[in-house]
């Protein structure tokens, strides 16, 4: 045994048990790691956001530009927004501010505008890379096509696999088509649909069985090796 | 046998079994063979693929401290990689939290590798070998801006050195430099690299993902879109040992050291999940 010297090793340890503590039952200490995780992770974004985001690139290079402004005159350097100091960052800078502006009675109406450049940007940057990057491809992957059966492909086998992705595919959407009564062809289909979506459950439970073991072994070998120094 | 009893067993007891059957390989090591996936060896060889003279190795570690166990030793392991063969690394992090991890893992592998030099060739050096261009927000903008410019969206790297200073900087100016972007996370960010930078830029885009996401990756590794993947512990573990079987390059491979727990976990939550149906379709028949 070669116990750890480290404070904040034992800091880390305490913690890992305030929280597996929950497996008992609910009790102070679990509260205690629950409540002191949440407030350091925000405190923490929060001061990096400060100081890495905020101050660098909205407050420096405005107070900048009024410095220069003071000193050299107005110039239309000063306008341009690409320069490391200009006074254009105030315009995201106060439509960001308008987020707060819901904690005052009457100006509420204000926090619609940052929400919709947001959510227009996002829209409009994500729909066509969606679509492209992966509706098509992925529809494109589901074909079958002479392609599927090439010898870099695997072959018969990569030919047979590729089928069983199509059958799955068309079979899975039959289950959730629900214009039309599941009967005769349909319910075929329907039924043949529930045993891809219970192997897809059922692989998709092993992975999340397997990450969180694996989550588990990582605070094991923490606490077994870093703190107590039992394995190697 | 009493199956009612087996089915109102305390839920306790099974995470204490659960706690032990990881505990003991971790005491009693075993060493297991393992299989390496064709997706993990397909990220690998697109590592191998680099051009060392003028591309790079992009690593984005877009991991919270939550999922270290599974996502850290993929991002050592990466590294390991991009040394062995002197493949400039550059990383950076879509998520604030993970920041400091990274700084961290940075320096252990850069200290496993300069405790064996001879020479300042031999040597890793920030600025030539290596690059942590830090933390920038919301996660598409430098994903979409690194396609113009990696050192106009990262003006500075993460320990405040003006990027366009650095050595290797001079010469990697975006993805047109970058021959595989590995984006490791419990999220979606290697979606986010398809659709936002491969199909723009076409750069290619590797995964290195926790167990939960990994079924939603198969499919863009099947079509291509993704060059390979490691998926979850399992999948890093694999990675380190090509890495090792290759390179000899030490250090520890923390995946590795826990493949038998997981294997031992693994085998009694089956056991739990049969005896749970045996002992549920017994209590039926009798009732």
């Amino acid at each position: 045994m070669n116990l750890s010297t480290d404070i904040w090793v034992w800091v880390g340890v305490f913690l890992t048990f305030c929280i597996y503590s929950f497996l008992y039952r609910d009790n102070p200490f679990y509260k205690f790691g629950e409540h002191l995780f949440v407030g350091v992770s925000n405190a923490f974004t929060l001061s990096f956001m400060v100081h890495r985001i905020i101050i660098p690139i909205l407050v420096r290079p405005f107070t900048e530009a009024w410095r220069t402004a003071g000193s050299e005159g107005l110039s239309a350097g000063l306008f341009n927004p690409y320069a490391p100091s200009n006074f254009l960052v105030i315009i995201p800078g106060v439509i960001g501010c308008f987020y707060f502006a819901r904690f005052i009675p009457g100006l509420t109406w204000l926090v619609r505008i940052p929400i919709a450049l947001f959510m227009g940007y996002y829209v409009g940057r994500s729909v066509p890379a969606y679509l492209e990057g992966s509706v098509f491809p992925q529809m494109r992957g589901t074909m079958l096509t002479q392609a599927s059966f090439d010898p870099a492909q695997g072959g018969i086998l990569g030919g047979i696999f590729a089928l069983l992705v199509l059958v799955g595919v068309i079979g899975t959407l039959t289950y959730f088509f629900f214009s039309k009564e599941h009967k005769g062809v349909v319910k075929w289909g329907a039924q043949t649909g529930i045993v891809f979506v219970m192997v897809g459950f059922g692989a998709s439970f092993g992975f999340t069985v397997m990450a969180r073991v694996s989550l588990a072994i990582g605070r094991f070998i923490f606490i077994l090796r870093d703190a107590l120094g039992i394995v190697t | 046998m009493n199956w009612e009893r087996l089915l109102k067993i305390d839920r306790r007891v099974i995470f204490l079994t659960m706690a032990l059957a990881i505990i003991l390989p971790l005491l009693f090591p075993i060493r297991l063979t393992m299989g390496v996936q064709r997706v993990t060896r397909n990220l690998f060889q697109a590592v191998e693929a680099i051009d060392p003279a003028r591309q790079c190795l992009l690593i984005s570690t877009d991991y919270t401290p939550q999922t270290e166990p599974e996502n850290h030793p993929m991002a050592k392991a990466l590294m390991r990689h991009g040394f062995a063969r002197r493949v400039p690394v550059l990383v950076n992090a879509l998520y604030v939290e993970g920041a400091p991890l990274i700084d961290q893992a940075i320096t252990e592998v850069m200290g496993d590798f300069n405790a064996r030099a001879t020479s300042r060739e031999d040597s890793i050096l920030y600025g030539r070998d290596i690059v942590y261009l830090g933390w920038q927000p919301p996660p598409i903008v430098p994903i979409l801006a690194m396609g113009e410019s990696i050192t106009g969206i990262y003006p500075d790297d993460y320990y405040g050195n003006r990027t366009d200073s650095l050595e290797v900087m001079r010469r990697i100016r975006n993805y047109a430099d970058v021959g595989i972007v590995v984006a490791i996370t419990p999220l979606s960010s290697p979606l986010w690299y398809v659709q936002f930078a491969q199909t723009k830029y076409g750069v290619k885009v590797g995964a290195g993902c926790t167990a939960v996401c990994a079924p939603d990756f198969y499919p863009y590794c099947a079509t291509g879109q993704l060059s390979g993947m490691m998926a979850g512990m399992k999948g890093a573990a694999e990675y380190e040992e090509l890495v090792e079987q290759k390179y000899r390059t030490g250090g520890r491979l923390k995946a590795t050291e826990g493949m038998a727990s997981q294997s031992a976990a693994h085998v009694l939550i089956m056991v739990f999940v049969i005896l749970g149906n045996v002992a549920y379709f017994a209590m039926r028949r009798k009732s």
